[in-house]
């Protein structure tokens, strides 16, 4: 640390109240409330839950207002002494690229809180989804790699123990393949964080603060190209990039609809992000090394997932699936390194949460009238339940990527970012803008269209709750969709420092935007506004 | 002349005071066993257990008191150099007199009911206990081995003391018989050593091996090897581990969990005190063995510990995978890896105490199929948690002890550059957690209810339990305090 | 008066609003009413926005007028915005468009009469409408495409409508995904325009240099695939003819006179970037087209698949004018198409009707006295396709043959190519005509044909009357009056101009008249007077469409369904199956070394003894250090 951050200690002392901090306890404290509450009242708990994960949203979206636009580096920061003889702190901080996880990650889970039954067992129920809200705050709030980790993993025990407690008939294996899967994912990354800090001390004392670690660059090239591939490759499984994927069809089949909404909105961002904060930003140059490969691995990732999900027969798959194809298109906009790619990623972080949340909220929905998710077990559901099939294809026509819709304005960016510094990827990738269209409106026809059975006939419509549930998926599809502005322009500053910061360290050179990419002019290559 | 050689003799001095916490223990051993011959009817298992829980408090009392004059007079000697008092061996007092009191309040319950004669069992318990503080302490090697040989005297009969068990008696054969052999390579290691540096003295071997420098050193690697076969055998490090598996399924709970813990610490402790310290000049030679040990104990641990369906055979196999921890933190040879093994065992021993709490509240007269925990997390939420904790503690997930334990473990290796054995532990990290995640699904995930109340719960389980995982999840939470006292903990026998 | 271009898709989107809050309340006919006021409305503030524009100089950028609402898409140095671009071209559009869709509105009115989902149809019309002017008005390629999609997504809804009859389900799940087969073109166009221009806006495109060879026949080609999906060009055409399971309404509006000539739009608003060779390719595939469509519609049976097919052909010969540099032309034709298409489907669907939902012309015929008014409009939509003067139709054929006989490369091979297209489609529709309104009755008595109400009849009316006059707008030969061409000549760089004399241009026009009334004498002897035998002249072949659609199906049936199928199960069992088979392999090493705990102390002490011997020889050797 040294006497950077016993300043910044020193500051903090004197600042103001550290509201990020008060974002992952809020949701700790109300785990520990709903645990005292008295098991003669179950009624209480979902309540109690969603007031307390209610207040940390608050306080997302009080750090969303007093975000600073057009500051690039990290706001709200505090840092406090937490293992001094380790070098290790506790420091939080927020930038353009945290600031609408947090955001997501605070609003999904009252939502979820209120809008799934769990049917049995509330209390753990409740208690296990805010300390997955706590955990996952924890996660994209970290600026110190051990305080990360901790985050990172520790957000396996409540997701592993909703799929296990609440799942459906496989979630044995499920549970268990989530879980070991992702902790060998993370098992290298460890060695890899301990290997960084103590690496890059030199004569300095050992720090874990990432910040730092990103300016010493002290590493060698090899050894950065190593460490950076051990962290990729528990990002990787965590996003899920083929052929590290198939945890997650099993996770989302098995998961009760909390857990696959939670999972898709939140969890999966953990990997992307990860390879954002910690792969680029620490490991810029192993980063633009290893770009072909992982956007190439991106790319497959979106035709393949497109391909299975085609073919899935369990509606919940299928949706899995359609992630793993969405998920590969912001691994190429990472791995392209423009600012348009950048910021349609994180973009599209956000729309993937939006969409494929609302996608499993919905089937969860269905799942609760007909009691069976298999495609072919359903027909003619649209004549039977109109409005809850309008709302299946707004979410539908946001995830095949509709303009005016969020998930048109994420892919977009990303693709035409991509396709200066990765243009044949681009063109591939952008076919599965058609296989979107294909599983998806072919699973909507079976499933909705065609003349309903007897059982079809009898499914109701939405309730007006369910309506309010998902009303903020709609209304943040649709916003998103037709004026992105507000999330772009507070993404910006990040991603401009991250790209500059790769420039400074790694020989790539970001192509003068919008123009041919001979041209390498690294005067005028940023601030092109 | 004769006669004045007899008067010369002049036994060495002795810093009685410095031995406190080992006589108290065996004082109260003593007065345990005077009352139960001489007043039978008061010798009640509430009398032993409370004599034994404040013999532990007091020593602990007196071994803080000693803890003060080291860090402020530094590390000292007694008896002519054979024992050390240094905040190394008071780190390891601690430990085990923590350890002597879970286990004699864990044991109050059991005792009762497997009708086991109480005072007997808690005189060994503190013979083995002061046994295990002076194989901690000892400066010297044959003083070491009284030590050793004390502690695991006093272990055998407490496995064998549950005699309508015929696995009991079984297990206790097999751990006496294999002890006795593996002795027998320390015994001969202690010989050639003395033979190849002229002393049984750590001190002087230090010395000796720092100044004189061998044309020939076979008969040192010997010893050396002879020593760390014992030492390893008491740690269970593969291959010298095929006793334990058999050993803690078959023994009495409460005193699996004391070998657990304490036969680990204290052959650590041993282990440490001998190589890090007396063979400290060597340590090209020794460092790559016990690498190569650690890794092959932390493979077959974690390997054998899945195939496993009885949680006790589940948990040895585990405490096998955690000697494989401690041992790399030991070839690391450096004042941090010393201090992550002591933090390590430090917090293991509060996991496995808890643990082994719960297993044998949770055992069905001593059987222990993973059955048992079938619905544990409906029918005893609150066991159930806590049960969860220590296991996810023992897996290494963040917010517990053993995270911050095999996060230094890790450290240490990474900082002498041992990346391979960095990763295979935490590989092999994985893998075990598949078997302790198999518990932890039999809990949540088993909905066929056992509602039939669990058999031999007492109170004093559900202290100890408390106790262990309210420590299990401070030391993961602020582990700062703990990770001090283990840095101040290292210095090893500086002075004679 | 310009700026209220605003107004103009707005009003569709409130309809659509409040239809999507209140339709169900509102249900028939009101939802209709409003629906169609709100088309009606936009269409008089186009006409608003016109006169506007037409006060202004016609000089320079004089006509061109853009108007930004928000920031869209800020990235970086791609600044896209959510604005209109009005001038003569987009007005143009915008005025059929509004115009013909308020028509069908109304006519829809009568139609949609007694549909359960009758409110929610109107919404669907509503948004459509948004989505199109959107497309029309969009200042830069992506709000275009922005309604390029929406109105793909309307299509797709509207196909479905009655989406439980599968075969409607499955066509507008075709469309929609054969469109996006064009919208990759256009997404992948959009880029590199970007990365090469550095804009995607219309008016720095068309103001700054052209870009590399190269790079600018990649363009136009992907253009033009956006456009051929969307146009229904080969090979990709082949959702529409499906599209006609919608409501004959759609078929007019959607896949007739709107949507599907947007293709022609976007090619004709990217004019400056298309390059010769793009250019060859487009006239061929358009001729081509032109003239395969027409040989399918030559052996229909089902009233609007004939019209399905002639549409293709049609929207081929608009690509033969934009191939053939003539891209006035191509905008004529796409208005008095606009007319005389939606005349016809709207007349079939009064037909269709009128017979209680009978679309099989075979069952038809002697119409004429049922229904006098449809047959009568019908009747001058007959004349305006077959190209015979003075109807709309003449006039902007006349002018693509004529632009097709000026290519440069190939010229008098595609006017051939075209001129037979004349023929036949003079033939087809003469023999639509013929089943369908003369000769003798072949309905089954429990028929009652029925003129229809007048909503739908006053649409017809209108339009034959737009249909039988339209071709007014650009009469060739006397300079002043081709008001089409100098209204849009600010928007080409070089406006093209035709070269022949007046000679050749009277000599072309004679011959395309004669081959329509070839074709027409030809339909009228075989089907009103039976001198040639029928049956040769529907043969299997062309009436099965030349197996172009039945062969995609065999190859995404085949091929296609069981390459995903083995994708999945590689996944299953390969992908997962290495995954799960780590697991197993660790399992099966403890499994390996389990034996060594035998429960028996001998092998124990035996196996403490080896360990004791190995790390003896490793130390004392030092193996390893």
């Amino acid at each position: 640390m040294g006497i950077a951050v016993m300043s910044l200690i020193a500051a903090q002392s004197a600042s103001s109240f550290p509201v990020l901090n008060a974002l992952i306890l809020v949701p700790i404290i109300g785990a520990l409330v709903v645990v005292l509450l008295p098991n003669s009242r179950p009624e209480l708990m979902r309540p109690i839950g969603a007031l307390f994960s209610s207040i940390a949203a608050a306080l997302s979206l009080y750090v969303m207002a007093q975000f600073s636009i057009h500051q690039s580096d990290f706001q709200f920061e505090s840092i406090q002494s937490w293992i001094p003889s380790l070098g290790i702190n506790w420091h939080v901080g927020v930038d353009g690229i945290s600031l609408w996880l947090v955001v997501l990650t605070g609003l999904i889970t009252p939502i979820v809180l209120v809008a799934v039954d769990p049917h049995h067992d509330p209390k753990p129920y409740t208690a296990w989804l805010l300390l997955l809200q706590a955990g996952s705050f924890g996660a994209f709030l970290a600026l110190d790699l051990f305080l990360f980790f901790v985050m990172f993993e520790i957000v396996l025990v409540p997701m592993y123990m909703l799929i296990g407690g609440w799942g459906y008939d496989d979630r044995r294996y499920a549970a268990t393949k989530f879980f070991l899967y992702t902790m060998a994912g993370s098992a290298l990354m460890l060695v890899a964080i301990v290997s960084v800090a103590t690496l890059s001390a030199g004569d300095q004392s050992v720090t874990f603060s990432v910040v730092e670690l990103a300016e010493r660059q002290a590493l060698s090239t090899n050894t950065a190209r190593l460490c950076f591939l051990a962290f990729a490759l528990a990002f990787v499984i965590k996003v899920p990039v083929f052929p590290v994927h198939t945890w997650l069809p099993d996770a989302h089949t098995q998961a009760p609809t909390a857990g696959s909404v939670v999972l898709a909105a939140v969890m999966l961002k953990l990997g992307t992000y990860g390879l954002l904060r910690f792969g680029l930003y620490l490991f810029p140059e192993a980063s633009v090394w290893a770009a072909p490969t992982l956007a190439t691995l991106g790319v497959v990732g979106v035709i393949y997932g497109a391909i299975v999900a085609t073919m899935q027969k369990d509606l919940k798959r299928l949706v899995a699936y359609s992630s793993v194809a969405h998920m590969g298109f912001i691994v190429l906009g990472i791995f392209a390194f423009t600012t348009q790619s950048l910021e349609g990623g994180v973009l599209q972080m956000i729309n993937h949460g939006l969409s494929t949340g609302a996608l499993f909220l919905l089937v969860g929905m269905l799942y609760e009238r007909r009691q069976t998710r298999a495609i072919e077990e359903l027909s003619g559901i649209q004549s039977a339940a109109p409005i809850f099939a309008g709302f299946f294809t707004v979410v539908m026509l946001s995830s095949i990527g509709v303009p005016g819709l969020n998930g048109f304005v994420g892919e977009f960016l990303i693709l035409i970012g991509s396709y200066d510094t990765r243009r044949w990827w681009t063109i591939v990738a952008a076919t599965g803008v058609i296989l979107a269209a294909l599983y998806l409106l072919w699973a909507y026809q079976r499933v909705f269209h065609g003349e309903p059975t007897a059982q079809d006939q009898e499914t109701a419509d939405l309730t007006l709750k369910e309506g309010l549930v998902l009303a903020p998926f709609i209304i943040g599809i649709v916003f998103l969709g037709l004026y992105p502005k507000p999330v772009l322009e507070r993404i910006e500053p990040a991603v401009h420092n991250l790209i500059s910061h790769l420039e400074e360290h790694s020989d790539f050179v970001e192509p003068d935007l919008g123009q041919p990419i001979i041209v390498i002019d690294h005067s005028s290559s940023e601030d092109h506004h | 002349m004769a006669t004045q050689n007899v008067l010369a003799f002049i036994g060495p001095s002795v810093n009685w005071w410095a031995l406190l916490p080992q006589m108290i223990l065996l004082g109260a051993a003593l007065l345990i066993l005077l009352v139960s011959a001489l007043a039978p009817k008061q010798s009640s298992t509430v009398f032993v257990t409370v004599t034994t829980v404040c013999a532990a408090i007091t020593s602990y009392i007196v071994a803080m008191g000693l803890w003060n004059d080291v860090q402020r007079d530094g590390p000292s000697s007694s008896i002519a150099s054979a024992f050390g008092i240094d905040g190394f061996s008071i780190f390891f007092t601690m430990l085990i007199l923590i350890a002597l009191a879970a286990t004699a309040l864990l044991s109050h319950g059991y005792l009762d009911d497997e009708g086991i004669d109480a005072p007997e069992f808690h005189a060994l318990l503190l013979c083995s206990a002061a046994g295990a503080i002076v194989m901690a302490s000892a400066n010297d090697l044959v003083v070491m081995f009284l030590g050793l040989e004390a502690l695991s005297i006093g272990l055998y009969v407490m496995i064998a003391m549950h005699d309508r068990r015929q696995e009991a008696r079984e297990s206790a054969i097999k751990y006496f018989v294999l002890g006795a052999f593996s002795s027998a390579f320390l015994l001969y290691g202690i010989a050639l050593t003395y033979g190849s540096t002229g002393s049984t003295n750590l001190i002087h071997i230090r010395d000796y091996l720092g100044a004189v420098v061998f044309r020939d050193q076979h008969l040192l690697m010997a010893a050396m090897a002879l020593l760390l076969v014992g030492l390893s055998f008491k740690v269970a490090a593969a291959p010298f581990h095929f006793w334990a598996p058999d050993v803690y399924q078959g023994a009495p709970s409460p005193v699996t969990g004391w070998m657990a813990s304490v036969a680990k610490a204290a052959g650590f402790a041993a282990l440490l005190r001998i190589f890090f310290a007396a063979f400290a000049s060597h340590r090209i030679d020794w460092t790559p063995i016990v690498s190569v040990l650690a890794a092959v104990t932390l493979v077959v641990g974690a390997v054998m510990a899945i195939l496993q369906n009885d949680v006790k055979r589940m948990l040895a196999f585990s405490s096998v995978s955690h000697a494989g921890y401690v041992l790399i933190a030991v070839q690391a040879a450096t004042d941090q890896g010393t201090a992550a093994a002591l933090f390590y065992l430090f917090t293991y021993t509060f996991m496995v105490l808890g643990t082994f709490a719960v297993v044998g509240a949770m055992g069905r007269d001593d059987e222990h199929p993973l059955t048992n925990y079938a619905g544990l997390g409906r029918s005893r939420p609150v066991l159930a948690i806590g049960f969860t904790i220590l296991l996810l503690a023992q897996a290494g997930i963040p917010t517990t002890s053993g995270f911050v334990a095999k996060f230094q473990v890790i450290a240490a290796a990474v900082n002498n550059e041992n990346y391979v054995l960095a990763g295979l532990a935490m590989v092999t990290a994985v893998v075990g957690a598949f078997m302790y995640l198999r518990i932890v699904m039999a809990m949540y995930v088993d909905n066929e209810e056992n509602e039939d109340s669990i058999p031999s719960w007492h109170w004093t389980t559900t202290v100890v339990v408390i106790v262990m995982v309210g420590f299990t999840l401070l030391a993961g939470l602020v582990p700062q305090f703990l990770i001090e006292f283990a840095e101040d903990a290292v210095p090893i026998l500086i002075r004679g | 008066m310009v700026e209220l271009v605003w107004l103009i898709p707005t009003l569709p989107l409130l309809g659509f609003l409040i239809l999507l809050a209140t339709g169900h309340l509102l249900g028939e006919p009101r939802a209709g009413w409003i629906a169609t006021a709100f088309a009606g409305a936009s269409f008089l503030a186009t006409f608003i926005v016109l006169v506007g524009l037409l006060g202004k100089d016609s000089h320079g950028g004089g006509r061109s007028y853009e108007f930004v609402l928000f920031e869209w898409l800020p990235a970086g140095s791609l600044k896209v915005e959510a604005g209109f671009l009005v001038d003569p071209l987009s007005i143009t559009m915008a005025l059929f468009v509004t115009g013909v869709g308020a028509l069908i509105h109304l006519y829809s009115i009568g139609y949609m009469h007694g549909d359960e989902k009758y409110s929610k149809f109107f919404l669907y019309l509503n948004l459509f409408l948004f989505s199109m002017l959107m497309l029309v008005f969009g200042n830069n390629l992506v709000v275009t495409f922005l309604g390029w999609e929406g109105v793909g997504a309307c299509s797709y809804f509207l196909i479905s409508f009655w989406h439980q009859r599968e075969s409607a389900a499955t066509a507008g799940k075709k469309a929609f995904v054969t469109n996006r087969v064009g919208d990759w073109g256009f997404m992948i166009a959009t880029f590199a325009i970007w990365s090469a221009l550095g804009t995607v806006t219309y008016t720095e495109i068309s103001n700054s240099p052209a870009m590399s060879a190269a790079t600018g026949t990649a363009v136009s080609l992907l253009l033009f695939v956006a456009a051929a999906g969307k146009s229904a060009q080969l090979p990709l055409y082949v959702w529409l003819p499906d599209a006609m399971e919608g409501p004959t309404p759609v078929s007019a509006m959607v896949h007739a006179a709107t949507m599907v000539t947007s293709g022609v739009y976007l090619l004709v608003r990217m004019n400056n970037v298309l390059t010769d060779d793009a250019l060859l390719v487009i006239a061929v595939i358009g001729a081509t087209t032109a003239l395969f469509a027409a040989l399918c519609a030559v052996a229909q049976h089902d009233i609007k698949r004939v019209l399905a097919y002639s549409t293709v052909s049609q929207l081929g010969y608009m690509f033969l004018a934009i191939g053939s540099g003539a891209y006035v032309a191509a905008i004529f034709h796409v208005i008095t198409h606009a007319f005389f298409k939606a005349l016809l489907f709207l007349g079939s669907g009064s037909v269709i009707h009128g017979m209680h939902d009978e679309q099989d012309m075979r069952k038809m015929g002697a119409l004429r006295i049922a229904m006098p008014i449809t047959a009568a409009t019908f009747i001058v939509g007959w004349l305006a396709i077959a190209g015979v003067p003075p109807f709309a139709g003449f006039w902007s054929k006349d002018e693509i043959l004529l632009a097709a006989w000026e290519q440069k490369n190939i010229g008098p091979l595609l006017w051939v190519v075209g001129l037979v297209t004349a023929l036949l489609t003079a033939y087809y529709m003469s023999r639509q005509v013929i089943l369908v309104f003369f000769g003798d009755q072949r309905w089954d008595d429990d028929v009652h044909p029925h003129e229809s109400s007048w909503t739908m009849t006053t649409p017809l009316c209108v339009l034959a009357v737009a249909a039988a006059a339209g071709g007014a707008i650009n009469l060739p030969l006397v300079k002043d009056w081709l008001v089409l061409e100098h209204f849009l000549e600010p928007i080409f760089h070089h406006p093209h101009h035709f070269s022949s004399g007046t000679g050749t241009k009277i000599a072309l026009a004679v011959i395309s008249v004669a081959a329509g009334l070839i074709g027409i004498s030809v339909a009228v002897l075989t089907w009103m007077k039976h001198r040639i035998p029928t049956d040769r002249l529907e043969p299997e072949f062309l009436e099965n469409a030349m197996y172009v659609d039945a062969s995609y199906a065999r190859v995404v049936g085949g091929p296609g369904t069981s390459g995903f199928q083995k994708t999945a199960d590689f996944d299953r069992r390969i992908v997962d199956g290495g995954v799960n088979g780590v697991g197993r392999a660790i399992m099966k090493l403890g499994q390996l070394i389990q034996p060594t705990q035998s429960g028996y102390m001998r092998n124990y002490a035996v196996a403490v003894a080896l360990g004791a011997l190995a790390i003896l020889v490793l130390l004392a050797w030092g193996l390893l250090s």
